[in-house]
């Protein structure tokens, strides 16, 4: 008697806890619209030219040197992994350049592969002329959007290289070009 | 569905006190309240846990938020849900899962000294915590562009996992009429464990006018540890999913299990004291002890310092050589694996109880005063508090408890629990003694049982064995 009581005990218990035991209200395929957009703000690269690191001062102001070049390729791959490039929805990069050189400045750069080829655009910046040594310098910003196709080609890129040119340089010519840049990440990831 | 729900909450539920088995703490009837407090008065002259079958201890909890609150069909953007639940949560709650299953438990009273109850066993526990690495889901949910200047913290980083089986023997003994004393040595063999804890150093991305560039991406005294024991070897084995490689696996976890991981030793104490007839404080502390890491061990840390302003170009100007991203960076904030020793403490818990009991069964049918016993109380109510030691700080709860035995048969337990974050945490113990067989099951959070996809924490234990 006691035993079917308690059994019968048992089961009530277990049902009421079957019946009451429920989860309500909520919908788990809402798992599959989960997107993950954040945004990331890393430098880019910058650069500080001093005229008095490339043109001797004492050399005779007259003599006009037409053009220099600096090129220079560096390692870079932080577009390196699959995971960037298949989430990586768009790249802003902002340059600021800050000039007090009497002249104007070209800036360009683009991407090689692992085997030292071109891929992808290449990109040119003008940078205004300053107005001397001790100015104020003048102030050139640009950005440049680098969208999800042009990423995709970037994928393979392992070196950066980039080239600063000026024009009709002497020695009189004197001031400072920063340049200071950003990218600006936004990653779209669906989980 | 429903058992992948209950998985589900399993992993990502809630609860505060994982361990804190709040109804079958100083439930006398039942053998496996020695597990709890050593010196518990029971009145057994043999028990035998049904092999594999006399305890199943399942705990989950989640800390600061519900299935409910990311999954709820109310037509909201889920991405929305989750950003708001992210901003709520802080680096103080955690999830948490504990398991036990009592593999064997036996005891007997001592022949020579009828005041002495043996008891032993073995049992296999799964424990595990990770605390909600706020500031990196911040940093991996909304990156850094919102957080300019604000550090994300490596001291966020927080948990362990830990399966082990347990070798225990107790003893417990009515000093006199008022005390019962009792203790019990615990030998750990540990089948695999992780941690992270105590780390330190932040990365803050800080705006700059004076540096080289826009931004300084700084790493800060950084030193961030991730102790593994038992997960090298098998490592070497995961990738290839062939049976014979599952079955590897398995060996070496039995092998483990019986004595063949990292030992430990440890010990559990605790008391009656019986106040006057009808009320009685208790106490006890579990897992006091500690295992050594020893086998298998490998050991993951990274110091260091490190700041990134970007690629210097063209480098020509300032004639320093050029950069390489990854090598400044693992030369700045090296990853050693090591493979020394380590001693970690077991999580320690304390339990206490004030029980008044009253309302003695005496309708002149009981034999007890002829067996030179007492009969029992049908009632009493009383007080419990429970704190268990985790890596980051003590969890804590405080019950208010009813016992009430119905029948000889049948006897209950009705507790209301506070904590952290719930205040109507209710939970319910049933045992049935039918000759020498009992059954009991318990569970806690019964009113979130209506929906569990709200409920922080689930807790449930039952069981069957032979008491004489």
């Amino acid at each position: 008697m006691k035993t079917k009581k308690a059994v019968a005990l048992l089961c009530i218990l277990c049902m009421v806890v079957q019946l009451i035991s429920c989860v309500k209200d909520v919908d788990f395929d809402q798992a599959s619209d989960i997107v993950l957009t954040p945004v990331y703000e890393v430098d880019f690269i910058y650069s500080r030219f001093d005229t008095s690191q490339f043109i001797d001062p004492d050399e005779d102001p007259s003599v006009v040197i037409p053009e220099i070049v600096v090129n220079d390729t560096l390692n870079y791959d932080l577009l390196g992994t699959d995971f960037v490039v298949d989430n990586l929805e768009q790249v802003a990069l902002t340059f600021e350049f800050s000039n007090t050189i009497e002249r104007d400045f070209e800036f360009s750069f683009g991407f090689l592969d692992d085997a030292n080829q071109r891929i992808g655009p290449s990109f040119t910046i003008t940078a205004n002329a300053g107005l001397g040594a001790g100015t104020d310098p003048v102030v050139t910003t640009e950005e440049i959007i680098l969208d999800n196709a042009t990423i995709n080609i970037l994928g393979a890129a392992t070196k950066l290289i980039s080239s600063i040119r000026i024009q009709n340089v002497n020695s009189s010519l004197q001031g400072i070009l920063e340049l200071k840049s950003k990218g600006t990440y936004f990653i779209n990831y669906e989980l | 569905m429903r058992a992948l729900v209950f998985l589900c909450i399993g992993v990502w539920g809630c609860s505060l006190y994982s361990q804190n088995k709040e109804t079958l703490y100083d439930f006398t009837d039942l053998p496996q309240s020695l597990m709890l407090n050593p010196g518990a008065e029971v009145n057994f002259e043999y028990h035998a846990g049904v092999p594999f079958l006399s305890q199943i201890h399942v705990n989950a909890g989640l800390r600061g938020a519900s299935l409910y609150d990311v999954f709820a069909d109310d037509g909201r953007n889920i991405n929305d849900k989750i950003e708001i639940t992210l901003n709520e949560l802080t680096s103080n709650d955690y999830l948490t899962f504990t398991q036990q299953l009592e593999l064997f438990n036996f005891g007997w009273e001592s022949k020579k000294n009828k005041s002495i109850y043996f008891s032993g066993g073995i049992y296999q526990e799964l424990d595990v915590i990770g605390y909600f690495p706020k500031d990196f889901a911040v940093l991996a949910y909304q990156g850094n562009q919102d957080f300019l200047n604000q550090p994300f913290r490596f001291s966020n980083i927080n948990g362990s996992g830990e399966l082990l089986t347990v070798y225990h023997f107790g003893y417990n003994k009515k000093v006199n009429k008022k005390l019962t004393f009792g203790a019990r040595a615990k030998l750990y063999s540990s089948m695999f464990h992780i941690r992270s804890a105590k780390n330190k150093g932040t990365f803050t991305t800080i705006e700059t006018s004076q540096g080289s560039n826009i931004y300084q991406h700084v790493v800060s005294n950084a030193d961030v540890t991730l102790r593994t024991s038992g997960y090298a070897s098998l490592r070497d084995i995961e990738g290839e999913t062939s049976s014979a490689e599952v079955k590897e696996v398995v060996n070496k976890l039995i092998g483990r299990a019986l004595l063949g991981g990292n030992l430990g030793v440890g010990v559990d104490i605790g008391f009656t004291y019986k106040i006057e007839d009808q009320l009685a404080v208790t106490g006890s502390i579990n897992d006091l002890g500690a295992v050594l890491y020893a086998k298998d061990v490998e050991t993951y840390s990274a110091r260091g310092n490190y700041v990134f302003e970007g690629f210097e170009t063209p480098i020509q100007f300032s004639g320093q050589n050029p950069q390489n991203f990854l090598d400044e960076l693992e030369e700045a904030i090296p990853l050693d694996t090591l493979s020394t020793a380590y001693v970690t403490m077991r999580p320690l818990k304390v339990n206490g109880s004030v029980k008044y009991s009253f309302n003695r069964y005496d309708d002149g049918t009981c034999n007890c005063y002829l067996e030179g016993e007492q009969p029992p109380y049908m009632d009493a109510v009383g007080v419990q508090l429970f704190t268990q030691f985790r890596p980051k700080r003590p969890q804590y709860a405080a019950s208010l408890f009813y016992y009430k035995r119905l029948f000889s048969f049948l006897r209950t337990k009705v507790t209301y629990t506070i904590d952290d974050y719930s205040y109507y945490n209710i939970g319910f113990l049933l045992s049935t003694h039918i000759d020498k067989i009992n059954f009991y099951i318990s569970a806690n959070n019964l009113l979130e049982y209506t929906n569990l996809a709200k409920a922080r924490g689930v807790s449930l234990q039952l069981g069957f064995n032979l008491i004489m």
